[in-house]
């Protein structure tokens, strides 16, 4: 998994609701594509922060994706209040793509 | 942050409602050209110069090729320079403007009037280019982020606009004498200034962005994607100093042989990023589409035969100036347009239907929203249109016009069924 977290067993079941979230032009899920940055719990507010890029500025699948984390997670953590930020630092790259996207991709 | 509920401000794109009426309008557009080129296919055995060419060439580069890159470029412009666009009101405005005047404009040279109707049509038309002009440079201006594809459409369109003035005043000149010569002396300015100018310079720029984007290739050469923005204008201006200050047809091997090192220099590139890609599979979309580029040097190779022949066979060579002009248009421009018109409108629509009912599978994908097997036949019909249609300008054989140009009636039609399959797209649950 690429994104660092500060609770394993959550983060784990977090990317695990985050796989199914998938960029609809690649076909590719958003965690193996190296969207997610980062996934912060916060136990004494119940929140739940996500740090997330895309793999382009304005990229016109954006708003869909953001969308569906924010639902992915809200639905998995729904005792939570979950908190959506996109960022572009640092911007995607393919490096961030795991091995496991890659074998997809190399399909 | 994004807390639940809140709105996505911060990425949201162009709205939809701006860019399909130049989908829909384009699609049309190519759909009636290939209806007037089958029921005036006598007129492409002679000269270029002739009422029906005139406006089917009209439709082509106005209502075909500009209207859904003007279109497409409202959604992408975002995405390359990093910022919004500025309005969407000016979107609404430059389609109004464009789809009204283009009609008024086609039938005056279908009919060969070239007064009133005709000369506020040509108006509109600058007035549309003028206002996204104006969208386009004030979205630059407040992005802030400088890159050299946004420098290539700023050129570009300021080379359309720079196309439409000339035609508007080529089209007064016919009834007042606005310059020395007649209109048909500055034709071939006038269209490659449109052909290199707008249409070259825009589909390299957003090409070496996209195509690399698409096939998820590792490539990337700035230094390179400057060489191709240097040759092409370099090509464009030693064109318009020898129209005007040369005699010397030979010469204008100069700028070919410069604007033939540009589209070598991108094929070189995009070659490279389909080699350096991460993405195994190229559908079939994005195959038409890097065809497109190949595509680029036949009407090249023609021009460079054209104006060895100039002073040799008068005919031969007129045939082979109207290939040139038709592979322009038919070919090159409308096979990067069949295929990303399957790359981009698509996602549009399915972002209108399904950006509120997540992407987690629930939903039918992008790729989804069109007939597949349309689309095949529509790409083998349209190669055979093509094929046959240019035997039968460089053969002078009307038959095989005909033929050629019901193929192509056959592929447009086609191209329409999937493009408003995909515009009148009803949400469905999988």
């Amino acid at each position: 998994m690429s994104a660092t977290t500060n609770d394993n067993s959550k983060s784990e079941v977090a990317l695990a609701a985050l796989e199914q979230v998938i960029d609809p032009e690649i076909g590719l899920n958003i965690v193996d594509l190296g969207l997610i940055y980062q996934i912060d719990f916060d136990e004494k507010e119940n929140k739940l922060y996500c740090t997330m890029t895309l793999t382009t500025h304005f990229c016109p699948m954006g708003e869909s994706i953001v969308f569906s984390v924010q639902e992915a997670l809200q639905t998995t953590f729904p005792d939570y209040e979950i908190l959506v930020h996109l960022t572009f630092d640092p911007p995607w790259s393919h490096e961030r793509i795991s091995e496991k996207g890659k074998a997809f991709l190399n399909q | 942050m994004f807390p639940p509920g809140a709105n996505t401000d911060a990425i949201k794109t162009t709205s939809y409602k701006a860019v399909l009426p130049f989908y829909a309008y384009a699609a049309l557009s190519f759909l009636v050209a290939t209806v007037l080129m089958l029921f005036s296919a006598g007129q492409f055995s002679g000269h270029y110069f002739q009422p029906h060419t005139l406006a089917i060439t009209h439709i082509m580069a106005l209502g075909w090729g500009t209207m859904i890159i003007l279109g497409a470029s409202h959604q992408l412009v975002p995405v390359i320079i990093e910022g919004k666009l500025h309005s969407e009101r000016l979107a609404y405005a430059s389609f109004a403007l464009a789809a009204l005047g283009i009609p008024l404009l086609v039938r005056g040279f279908f009919i060969f009037d070239m007064g009133g109707p005709a000369q506020w049509g040509g108006i509109l038309v600058v007035l549309a280019i003028g206002v996204y002009f104006v969208n386009l440079g004030l979205s630059i201006a407040k992005s802030k982020t400088e890159n050299i594809q946004a420098i290539y459409i700023f050129t570009a369109t300021a080379w359309l606009l720079l196309t439409s003035i000339l035609g508007l005043a080529l089209l007064y000149n016919f009834s007042i004498p606005l310059f020395s010569k007649d209109s048909l002396h500055y034709l071939p300015l006038h269209a490659h200034l449109g052909i290199i100018g707008w249409f070259l310079l825009l589909i390299i720029g957003v090409g070496s962005k996209l195509i690399p984007m698409f096939l998820i290739s590792k490539y990337s050469h700035t230094k390179l994607i400057w060489w191709i923005y240097v040759c092409i204008n370099t090509a464009l201006l030693s064109y318009i100093f020898l129209f005007y200050f040369s005699n010397n047809t030979t010469l204008l091997l100069l700028p070919v042989i410069v604007l033939f090192a540009g589209i070598a220099l991108f094929a070189k590139y995009i070659y490279q990023a389909i080699r350096e890609r991460l993405r195994r599979q190229i559908d079939d979309p994005m195959k038409i589409s890097i065809s497109a580029v190949l595509m680029m040097g036949i009407p090249i190779l023609l021009l460079i035969l054209a104006i060895g022949l100039l002073s040799f066979i008068a005919k031969a060579n007129m045939s082979l100036i109207l290939a040139y002009g038709f592979l322009i248009f038919f070919g090159w421009l409308t096979a990067i347009i069949l295929g990303m018109t399957f790359k981009t409108l698509p996602f549009i629509v399915w972002n209108k239907v399904y950006h509120r009912r997540s992407a987690m599978g629930k939903t039918p994908t992008p790729k989804d929203l069109f007939n597949h097997t349309i689309f095949k036949f529509m790409g083998i019909i349209y190669i055979a249109g093509l094929l046959v249609f240019t035997i039968g300008i460089l053969s002078h054989f009307v038959l095989l016009l005909k033929i050629g140009a019901a193929l192509l009636v056959i592929a447009a039609f086609l191209y329409n069924i999937n493009v408003f399959k995909i515009i009148t797209h009803q949400p469905v649950e999988k």
